[in-house]
């Protein structure tokens, strides 16, 4: 059995390079049948995020398995990207390794909010994918379903998951879902168009938000911005009217926009709405004083938010440990199973072939030394100790090696010695 | 098995036990924890609904028509239906903290209150069971608005400081709080009219039988003026365009807890064990034994 991954990730390579490996939905049948024609004695499985593009080959034996260099090439001439551009940014696998790494990315312990639980999706879905382009095979299918198995267990076995740790998501996840019980009948005012905002902004949408105002100083990046999440500009002069009527404010100007007297005024005016206030600015854009203004007010400031996800970050990494027990124990498991699949047929053959031996050296001692029959069930004992002590040592190194992956030099010598056929 | 041996005291025990065991809902999450509360749950209403069945067979009367005291107990064994029923649905709710005060306060009032049967009108079995099940569908609805008023306030204090609910002891959104809460006291206002409408029919039929029921019984008077707090608030939430789920829940917290104090308090001021305040809502109390054996016969 042959295993082999090559990846380019968000550890080991920037976005840019990324972005120009990622397979797009609607290339992914063609990567296949480029792959399959050049592979075509390969199980392959195209693994491709935001944050990896990752090709997974398995081969029954060695002979044309695909190197880390053919499947490298194999991207450079697909996104018709030269190697040498992304050679070095690229981490290679083989056999145990792969099982390990697949399992760190399903249980999410790869990813670069730890604990995240979209990856396993994901996952699942490169796995169907390749399941429909015919793609994926025996030792893939066990290889990804161990690797569910896995994910689940770290799920309900461990804490890896519990708390949120980006500061959108604790806004949005935490305190935005507290307060409200739906978004789809909110106002979202957006002010100002930095990348908190519009990260936060995603996290809104997931939530179902769909009605969202945009206000910034520039009236075209406002423009902008509400273009791309389907939302509207509103001028910035009318800043305090949406202020009035929104129920969620997401501010990142970091300009002191807003005092105490001013909100004041504009509550006065549009009533003590339930409004929750993100301010994401440094320096803030509302005054602090405006959280104690009234009940209904709940105002949150970028320190607020970033205290919470140190907890609940420090909270998770007390996990990975367990979960990379799990791990070690699950890539353990499943090596022994791979490699008793691979070993399995030539030891029963080599055990077979030396009972046959024994059975006709014994037969023939019998016929020729007929007295010795009384005594025949002793010889026959101390006969099969001595051939399991003969082939204890060849078979504990073979047992030894196929932990790492199988051991096809071991095996082909053991063939070739013993003339065990195919 | 004797089960006429289970008395108040069996299942007050076991709820104040889960009681215990919701609290520590606050160290984390625990599947250990959470099968206990269950299982005490379970048992405490096991025994809750055998003591109810046990005093239904010896009065030959349902327990809303019986006693002050078996009137108490149905509305705690609601509460405990719902406790179990919104804990099994939702492993991190944590409303055994808020709920199962009230059951334990009611629970425990009932040693206070009167234990034997009103046999008055007895021939108007229908209108007076409509009138005892009108007004305890009504007090839980208000038990469910303080409750969920309680959550709120704890929620919205919560958001205020900046703390997270801990693993385990989830409470829902303020806005399905403040939502649920005004649905709550929507449904219940409407059932305590009717069941103090019922309560007004049957009077005045009695007094065409000459069966004289005076209105002005210290029990009919605090419960008109307790149900007056929460009709204010009924007519004030559909009156008023804009109100803040804190304005409803600080005010059903209020009126339901004027509400469910004057109810309960009445009962065991009349209850003559500690107090003897006149009533005719209220027979004399007579000891479990002795009434139990009375009624063998």
């Amino acid at each position: 059995m042959n295993l082999q991954l090559v990846t380019c990730n968000h550890q080991t390579s920037a976005l840019d390079i990324r972005e120009r490996l990622a397979f797009q939905p609607q290339r992914l049948g063609e990567a296949y049948a480029t792959l399959r024609a050049r592979f075509p004695e390969s199980e392959l499985i195209v693994l491709s995020t935001c944050n990896r593009v990752e090709l997974y080959a398995a081969h029954e034996g060695t002979e044309h398995a695909p190197g880390h260099r053919e499947l490298a090439e194999f991207l450079a001439e697909f996104h018709k990207v030269p190697l040498r551009d992304f050679f070095d940014d690229l981490q290679e696998h083989t056999g145990a390794e792969v099982v390990r790494h697949l399992f760190q990315v399903a249980g999410s312990l790869d990813s670069m909010v730890l604990g995240e639980p979209q990856i396993v999706a994901q996952v699942r879905d490169a796995y169907r994918q390749a399941q429909e382009k015919e793609s994926s095979g025996p030792i893939t299918s066990s290889l990804f379903e161990r690797a569910f198995n896995v994910s689940k267990r770290i799920r309900t076995e461990t804490r890896l998951a519990e708390g949120r740790v980006s500061i959108a998501s604790v806004a949005v996840g935490e305190f935005g879902k507290t307060i409200f019980e739906r978004f789809d009948d909110k106002q979202v005012l957006i002010i100002g168009a930095g990348q908190m905002a519009e990260e936060t902004l995603r996290y809104l949408r997931d939530e179902g938000a769909k009605e969202i105002l945009v206000a910034n100083r520039t009236q075209e990046r406002a423009e902008k911005l509400a273009a791309e999440w389907g939302g509207k500009a509103v001028p910035w002069e009318f800043l305090d009217q949406f202020l009035g009527t929104a129920d969620i404010i997401v501010s990142t100007t970091g300009a002191n926009l807003v005092d105490l007297e001013r909100f004041r005024r504009i509550r006065k005016k549009y009533g003590e709405k339930t409004t929750f206030i993100l301010d994401l600015g440094a320096p803030r854009d509302f005054s602090p004083k405006i959280g104690d203004l009234d009940e209904n007010v709940f105002l949150f400031c970028i320190d607020d938010l970033q205290k919470i996800c140190d907890e609940n970050r420090k909270s998770r990494l007390k996990e990975v440990e367990k979960a990379q027990a799990i791990i070690d124990q699950e890539t353990e498991s499943f090596m022994k199973d791979l490699s008793h699949r691979a070993t399995g047929p030539i030891v029963k053959r080599l055990r077979e072939q030396w009972r046959d031996v024994v059975d006709s050296e014994t037969d023939r001692l019998f016929k020729k030394l007929p007295h010795l029959e009384r005594d025949r069930s002793e010889i026959e004992k101390s006969i099969e100790r001595m051939v399991n002590k003969l082939l204890h040592p060849p078979l504990e190194v073979l047992r030894d090696e196929s932990r790492e992956g199988s051991p096809h030099g071991l095996l082909d010598a053991l063939k070739r010695l013993f003339r065990i056929g195919d | 098995m004797n089960f006429s041996r289970i008395g108040v005291g069996c299942f007050l025990a076991t709820y104040a036990v889960v009681f215990g065991l919701e609290w520590l809902r606050l160290i984390g999450r625990s599947k250990i924890n959470r099968a206990l509360i269950l299982l005490g749950g379970a048992i405490g209403l096991a025994t809750h609904t055998t003591y109810l069945i046990i005093r239904n067979s010896a009065t030959h009367l349902t327990p809303l028509l019986s006693s002050s005291q078996d009137w108490l107990l149905v509305l705690a064994w609601l509460a405990v239906v719902s406790y179990l029923f919104l804990t099994v649905m939702d492993r991190d709710l944590a409303i055994g903290v808020f709920i199962l005060p009230i059951v334990l306060i009611l629970t425990t009032a009932t040693y206070f209150v009167s234990d034997a049967p009103n046999r008055r009108l007895d021939s108007l079995q229908g209108w007076k069971m409509l009138h005892a099940a009108l007004l305890v569908l009504g007090m839980l609805g208000v038990l469910v608005g303080f409750v969920l008023s309680m959550m709120y306030l704890v929620q919205q204090w919560r958001l205020r400081h900046r703390h997270l609910s801990p693993a385990g002891f989830g409470l829902p959104n303020l806005e399905k709080l403040a939502r649920l809460n005004r649905w709550a006291i929507m449904i219940a206002v409407p059932l305590l009219t009717l069941g103090m409408g019922t309560g007004v029919g049957l009077g005045l039929y009695a007094k065409t039988r000459k069966e004289s029921i005076p209105f002005n019984d210290p029990v009919i008077i605090g419960s008109s003026i307790a149900w007056l707090a929460m009709f204010v608030l009924f007519i004030w939430l559909i009156t008023t365009p804009r109100t803040t789920g804190r304005q409803v829940a600080s005010l059903t917290l209020w009126a339901a807890g004027f509400l469910m104090f004057t109810l309960v308090g009445l009962q065991v001021a009349t209850g003559k064990k500690i107090f003897d305040l006149k009533t005719w809502h209220v027979q004399a109390p007579v000891s479990q034994d002795l009434w139990l054996a009375r009624h063998a016969r």
